[in-house]
């Protein structure tokens, strides 16, 4: 016999179960309510002096402060300590052939088993077995990567001065992500996984159709079916106008795009109409939030038609800037659980993202 | 002729494919690349024979901000237009920049910021400007990912454009009309 307490416990998703339901298509109780990036340094500086107590500054503390839905993140690189550093802020730590045989590679790709203890993943299971946190594995993308070894400048020379390295480069990168995925997710199904990629800039991608396809597509769709094969949904990380680079991604197999920048002109709702397979996350527009409690409904009621439509997960869309007070933040969070209500689903007619549609 | 109807025509219709997104970053680095190669061969002729930039320009990313690959391809298009340009780099200091000004005899003054956090650092330079008593003699444009044209009247900025390709035409407009004012 069920007690009122034991049917409301029914009704309410805990918050791994309600993310992979809201991207399967399947009804929720709401829609998932999280911040996906630790909030920005300056502004959790700014809302101490606003009142918010030390105890609760930290990443995990304010996510429970605020009420929000857990979600943390498992990030990782095929980098080691031995790796030079940058000499500067956007440079790279090769330039040719030679570098990356000489100097980069022999301190690159570790072993997954010396990355991760067994007691690491226990962690992961125990909190999956409460089920009140949603984690994502995050690796650097075929873009990024050679980025931040080449450097920024030279990397986009790169596309012309070595191509062939840049290739040789992702395959031997891509070769090890299989492993490590294979390593990592036989041990523990992450909610999701991310590339970080910011390809895009506030005018479009960086990159044309053409070089994606040649430099970037063979690789995803090497890596993307392995991940897909434990069930888990992958989304790619990119700042910047991404109308273009949403179709690129959609066709390697991606599951999911964020954070949608608004100040980059991306409007979601004309990506639900083209790649209505896929999930995106973000897109609330966080230069609204310092005008008031009114500008941030108006933003979200200009995004609830989308919610209300497709896989959409509102969410600020990158980090909360540091003129937002405290209070106005609270003002946010109340109405994102205000508006997260609304999105139910249960009217159906969702589509499922790709990796559960092959399920 | 090579100037003007090769390397300056070649950039200019680079700037144009790139502000209409067929073609990308990568190509108009290479295609700067390959006029600055021409230009370091045609520059001691061009000076031999008394030619002169059509103006000065003093450019870098702002206090606060490291980021300057916007900056860096704003400043190649613009020596295609014929502007000498003065790179101060990133993350510079408002009083560098009246500087550079003074010592260059700049007409214009080209901001870059990538930042929520340092966009307020194109309204410092401004009002150092303003307070150096040079403000009158030089125009400045203003960009970067989260600029606006808004953001770039608020701050008092004489220019805002979207992307490099505009700011290379913007940056020869605002001289040349400087020179007929």
């Amino acid at each position: 016999m069920f007690t009122e307490r034991a049917i409301t416990m029914v009704v309410l998703m805990n918050a791994s179960e309600r993310f992979k339901r809201y991207l399967s298509g399947e009804s929720v109780d709401r829609m998932p309510v999280i911040e996906w990036a630790p909030w920005w340094h300056l502004t959790v500086e700014r809302w101490k002096g606003d009142g918010l107590p030390a105890e609760h500054a930290g990443y995990e503390e304010l996510q429970a402060y605020f009420g929000l839905d857990r979600c943390l993140q498992t990030g990782v690189s095929c980098k080691t300590g031995a790796t030079p550093p940058p000499p500067g802020n956007g440079l790279g730590i090769m330039e040719d052939e030679h570098d990356y045989e000489t100097i980069v590679r022999p301190t690159l790709f570790p072993k997954p088993e010396e990355m991760f203890s067994e007691a690491y993943f226990d962690t992961l299971s125990a909190t999956r077995e409460r089920g009140d946190t949603i984690r994502f594995f995050t690796v650097e993308g075929f873009f990024w990567y050679p980025r931040t070894l080449f450097g920024i400048e030279n990397h986009l020379y790169s596309f012309y001065d070595y191509p062939e390295l840049y290739k040789r480069m992702c395959e031997e990168y891509a070769d090890w992500l299989v492993t490590l995925f294979r390593y990592v997710f036989s041990r523990f199904r992450f909610d999701f996984m991310s590339f970080a990629e910011d390809m895009s800039y506030n005018n479009g991608p960086m990159i044309s159709k053409d070089t994606f396809d040649e430099f970037l597509a063979p690789f995803y769709k090497k890596v993307i079916p392995v991940i897909h094969e434990y069930g888990i949904p992958v989304f790619i990380d990119s700042d910047g106008d991404i109308t273009m680079a949403v179709d690129w991604y959609a066709s390697v197999g991606a599951d999911g795009m964020f954070p949608l920048e608004r100040q980059a002109g991306v409007d979601v709702s004309l990506y639900l109409d083209k790649q209505p397979d896929m999930a995106f996350l973000g897109h609330y527009d966080k230069m609204c939030m310092k005008h008031g409690k009114e500008a941030m409904r108006a933003e979200f009621e200009r995004i609830l038609p989308a919610m209300q439509r497709g896989k959409v997960i509102a969410s600020v869309d990158h980090q909360t800037p540091p003129d937002v007070p405290l209070e106005l933040y609270r003002e946010y969070v109340s109405l994102l659980f205000e508006y997260a209500n609304k999105v139910t689903h249960k009217e159906g007619g969702i589509t499922p993202c790709p990796v559960f549609l092959k399920q | 002729m090579i100037l003007n109807d090769a390397l300056v025509a070649g950039m200019n219709i680079i700037g144009d494919k790139f502000r209409d997104n067929t073609i990308f970053v990568p190509e108009v680095l290479v295609s700067a690349r390959a006029m600055n190669a021409g230009l370091k061969i045609l520059n001691p002729v061009l000076a031999d024979a008394g030619v002169e930039p059509i103006g000065t320009a003093v450019i870098c990313t702002v206090k606060g901000d490291m980021h300057d690959i916007g900056k860096n391809l704003v400043k190649m298009m613009i020596e295609g237009q014929g502007i000498r340009c003065i790179d101060l780099g990133v993350d510079v200091d408002p009083e560098v920049i009246v500087a550079a000004v003074k010592e260059n005899h700049a007409q214009l003054v080209c901001l870059s910021a990538l930042l929520t956090t340092t966009m307020m650092g194109q309204k410092d330079v401004i009002d150092a400007l303003v307070a150096a008593g040079i403000r009158d003699d030089v125009k400045v444009m203003v960009g970067g990912a989260p600029i606006t044209q808004q953001f770039a009247d608020e701050i008092g900025a004489d220019c805002y454009t979207l992307d490099a390709a505009s700011a290379a035409k913007a940056a020869k407009r605002l001289i040349l009309e400087g020179k007929t004012a």
